[in-house]
C-alpha cells in the first residue's frame, strides 16, 4: 500500500540505484557473465531470493563476496551467516542429545510491507518499481529509526568514516557517507545489467536461487511451487521477498 | 563586579539584581553549555562512532533525553489549561512559570534530537521530503504546534490586562495537542513490530501519565527554587495542591505499568518474558527497582499523607525523586526494547566499527560525549528557564512600574 502511496511522488522510482557504479560488469569474462545471468523475467519483475538451508554449508563466501562487491566497510556486513548453535562454529544439541549444524544466511529480506520504509522520516528508504528496498544515501539523515524498526537486524550504520582493510580496492558501487544507514541492495547494479546478485553467483553450494517472483517460468517460482518456502518471522507481517527452504533431513555430525 | 552587575544594582530592581550567587549560576550554565557544544562539535567531526551506540543498540541516551524532555513539557499545560478547564484558580500564581518551564522543555526536546542524527546538517530533509507515514514526521509537526501554543500562552499571560477568554480558548486547543504530543512520541516506539516490548497499546497512555508526573513535579521543584532564591511570594497551599495532584498522577502511572507487566507476564511467551526478566532480575534490575521504590513508592507516600504533603521541603524532595524516577522509567522502556533482537542466532549483529565484531545483547554504556551533550542540553534548558523567570515571573522593577 505504501509503495502505491509513494509512487509518483518519489523521484527515485524506477530501478535506478542509489549509488553510482564505479566499475563495469562488462569487464567480466564471458563465462562469468553467462554463469551469473538472470534466467527469465516478466515485464514488471518482482525480484526475490530463495535460500536453501539444506544446501548451505556455512562457509561465509556469499558474505565476503558481498562485502567486496558493495564496498562494505570494516565492522559491517550486509550479509552474514547465522549459526543455530551457541557460537559461530558450535553445533546445536537437540532434545535427544544429538549434535546438529544448521545455518541461516541473513541479509535484507526486501519485505513487501517493509517496516523500515514505513518509519523513515525522509523517504530515504524506498521500494523501487521492481520491489527492491533501497536506501538513498543523499536523503538519509541518520536517525536510525529504520534500524529500530527492522525485525531482522540487517541494517548497518556508518558510525565513523568508512574504513577498508589495507590493499582492498574499490567495490562495484560507491561508498556511503558517514552518518547514513546502509544494507543489502540485492545488488541492484548487477540486476540492471541482467546479472544475479553476487551472493547467488558466488555460493559454492548453490544454496541461493534468485529470480522474478512474478514470472511463473522462473527457476525460483518453480522451486517455490515444488518445495514451498517459508518467510522469516512471518508473524511480523512484513511479507519478505527472501524465502527459506528448511532442511528436509537432519544434518548429523 | 562587572558592568552588568553594577547597572543592575543601580537600577534599583530588587529582584532582578545580578548578585554573586546568580553570576555563579550563570557561569555554571555557560560552562555546561560550552561542554555540550564541545561534545556535539567533537561528535559532528568524528561521527557517532564517539558514542557508545552500536548497530545492536542504535538508540541510547539521546533518545532517552528526548522522551524525557517531551514528557516533562506537560507541566505547563496541567497548571494552565487543566486548571482553566476545571474552573479552578488555585494555580494561577504559577501560570507564567509553568508555561516557561513547559516551553523550555519542548524546545529542549526538539534540540535533543539533533545530536542523535548521523547527519544533523541534513535534518532539513524532514521538511522538504517528509514521509507522511513516519511517526517521527508527525512528532515534528505536533512538537512545532505545541511550542507555538506555549509561546502564545506566554504572550497572553504577560499582557498587562488579563485575557480570560483567550486563555480559555487556548486551554481548549492545547489539551488535544498535548495528548497528541505524548501519544505520538509513544507511537514512535509503539508502532514497531520489531520490538514486542514497545509494541503495546498501553504505551501512549503510559507516556501521558509519565508526562503528567514529571511535568507537574518539575513545575513544583522550579517554583520552590525560585521562591527560595528570590522574594517571589507563592502561597504554601499551591505546593500542597500540586502534591495532591501528583498522588493521582503517580498512582495512575504505576497502575498502567502494572497492567502492562501483569498482562505480559501471564502470557508466558518468550518475547514478553525476556524484557521483564531483564527488568526484574537482569542487568536493568538495579535501575528498575530504584525506579519502583525511590521513584514511585517513596514520593507517593509523601504526596498521599497530608501531614507530609504540607511540609514543602519534603514535597520538593519527593518531586525530585519523581522526576528521577520517570527518567529511570524512560531508560527502562528504551533499553529492553533495544536489547531484544528478534533474530538472535550466533554470532549476532555486526556492531559496526572496525574490529568490534558481532554482538547480540552487548551492554550499552554511554560515552563522555553523550553525557557532555546531555549536560549541554540541561544547561540550555536551565538557562532558558532562568532568563524567562527573571523576565516574566519575578516582580517587576519598581522604578519601571512607577514610570507613566
Amino acid at each position: 500500500m505504501l509503495g502505491t502511496l509513494l509512487a509518483g511522488a518519489d523521484p527515485n522510482e524506477g530501478i535506478a540505484a542509489p549509488v553510482e557504479r564505479t566499475s563495469a560488469i562488462e569487464a567480466l569474462p564471458a563465462a562469468s557473465r553467462a554463469w551469473g545471468e538472470i534466467d527469465t523475467r516478466s515485464d514488471a519483475p518482482r525480484w526475490g531470493m530463495l535460500v536453501d538451508t539444506e544446501r548451505c554449508i556455512g562457509c561465509w563466501s556469499c558474505a565476503v563476496v558481498c562485502k567486496s562487491e558493495n564496498d562494505v566497510a570494516l565492522g559491517m556486513w550486509w550479509n552474514r551467516i547465522l549459526t543455530e548453535g551457541s557460537g559461530l562454529d558450535t553445533p546445536s544439541v537437540d532434545d535427544h542429545g544429538r549434535l546438529g549444524m544448521a545455518w541461516l544466511p541473513l541479509a535484507c529480506q526486501h519485505c513487501d510491507d517493509a517496516p523500515c520504509e514505513k518509519v523513515c522520516p525522509t523517504a530515504a528508504t524506498y521500494t523501487n518499481a521492481e520491489g527492491i528496498v533501497l536506501v538513498d544515501a543523499d536523503k538519509c539523515i541518520g536517525c536510525r529509526y529504520c534500524m529500530a524498526a527492522c525485525p531482522y537486524g540487517v541494517r548497518v550504520f556508518n558510525w565513523g568514516e568508512p574504513e577498508k582493510a589495507p590493499g582492498v580496492g574499490e567495490g562495484m558501487v560507491q561508498a556511503r557517507p558517514v552518518g547514513t544507514v546502509e544494507k543489502c541492495s540485492l545488488c541492484v547494479h548487477r540486476i540492471e545489467e541482467g546479472q544475479q546478485p553476487s551472493c547467488v553467483v558466488s555460493c559454492p553450494a548453490q544454496a541461493r536461487i534468485f529470480g522474478d517472483l512474478d514470472d511463473p517460468d522462473s527457476h525460483i517460482n518453480r522451486v517455490l511451487a515444488d518445495r514451498g518456502g517459508s518467510k522469516l518471522l512471518k508473524e511480523k507481517g512484513t511479507n519478505p521477498k527472501v524465502r527459506y527452504l528448511p532442511p528436509r533431513r537432519r544434518r548429523s555430525l | 563586579m562587572n558592568t552588568l552587575a553594577r547597572v543592575a544594582a543601580t537600577s534599583g530592581a530588587a529582584e532582578r539584581r545580578v548578585g554573586g550567587p546568580l553570576i555563579a549560576w550563570y557561569a555554571l550554565l555557560v560552562a555546561g553549555l560550552l561542554l555540550g557544544l564541545y561534545a556535539f562539535g567533537y561528535q559532528w567531526a568524528n561521527g557517532l562512532t564517539v558514542t557508545g551506540l552500536t548497530n545492536a543498540v542504535t538508540w541510547g541516551l539521546y533518545i532517552v533525553m528526548f522522551m524525557f524532555l517531551v514528557g516533562i513539557s506537560a507541566g505547563g499545560l496541567i497548571v494552565v489549561a487543566g486548571a482553566e478547564l476545571l474552573g479552578t484558580h488555585r494555580f494561577e500564581p504559577l501560570n507564567r512559570l509553568a508555561v516557561i518551564v513547559s516551553g523550555t522543555a519542548i524546545a529542549a526536546a526538539a534540540v535533543s534530537i539533533l545530536p542523535d542524527l548521523g547527519r544533523p546538517q541534513m535534518a532539513w530533509q524532514m521538511i522538504v521530503s517528509p514521509q507522511l507515514m513516519s511517526p517521527l514526521v508527525w512528532d515534528m509537526g505536533v512538537i512545532t504546534v505545541y511550542l507555538t501554543i506555549a509561546a502564545i500562552d506566554l504572550w497572553i499571560l504577560t499582557r498587562p490586562r488579563p485575557m480570560a477568554k483567550a486563555l480559555r480558548v487556548m486551554a481548549i486547543v492545547s489539551l488535544p495537542v498535548a495528548v497528541l504530543v505524548h501519544s505520538v512520541t509513544a507511537w514512535i516506539f509503539g508502532f514497531l513490530v520489531a520490538r514486542p516490548f514497545w509494541n503495546t497499546a498501553i504505551l501512549a497512555p503510559l507516556f501521558i501519565s509519565s508526562a503528567l508526573v514529571s511535568g507537574t513535579a518539575l513545575v513544583l521543584v522550579v517554583a520552590a527554587i525560585v521562591r527560595r532564591v528570590s522574594s517571589w511570594s507563592l502561597p504554601d497551599h499551591v505546593f500542597a495542591d500540586l502534591g495532591r495532584l501528583l498522588a493521582w498522577f503517580v498512582a495512575v502511572d504505576f497502575f498502567l505499568l502494572l497492567a502492562e507487566f501483569v498482562t505480559a507476564y501471564t502470557s508466558q511467551t518468550d518475547y514478553h518474558l525476556a524484557p521483564l526478566e531483564m527488568l526484574f532480575g537482569g542487568r536493568l534490575a538495579p535501575l528498575f527497582w530504584a525506579q519502583i521504590t525511590l521513584g514511585v513508592a517513596v514520593p507517593f507516600v509523601v504526596y498521599v499523607v497530608p501531614a507530609l504533603r504540607r511540609r514543602t521541603s519534603l514535597l520538593v524532595a519527593a518531586a525530585t525523586l519523581s522526576i528521577l524516577g520517570v527518567f529511570a522509567k524512560r531508560v527502562n522502556i528504551l533499553m529492553p526494547g533495544m536489547y531484544e533482537p528478534q533474530v538472535s542466532l550466533a554470532p549476532g549483529i555486526p556492531l559496526g566499527r572496525p574490529g568490534q565484531g558481532f554482538g547480540i545483547d552487548d551492554l550499552y554504556v554511554p560515552s563522555w560525549v553523550e553525557y557532555g551533550v546531555v549536560v549541554g542540553i540541561l544547561a540550555f534548558s536551565a538557562a532558558l528557564i532562568t532568563l524567562g523567570v527573571r523576565r516574566w515571573v519575578l516582580p517587576a522593577d519598581p522604578d519601571e512600574a512607577a514610570r507613566p
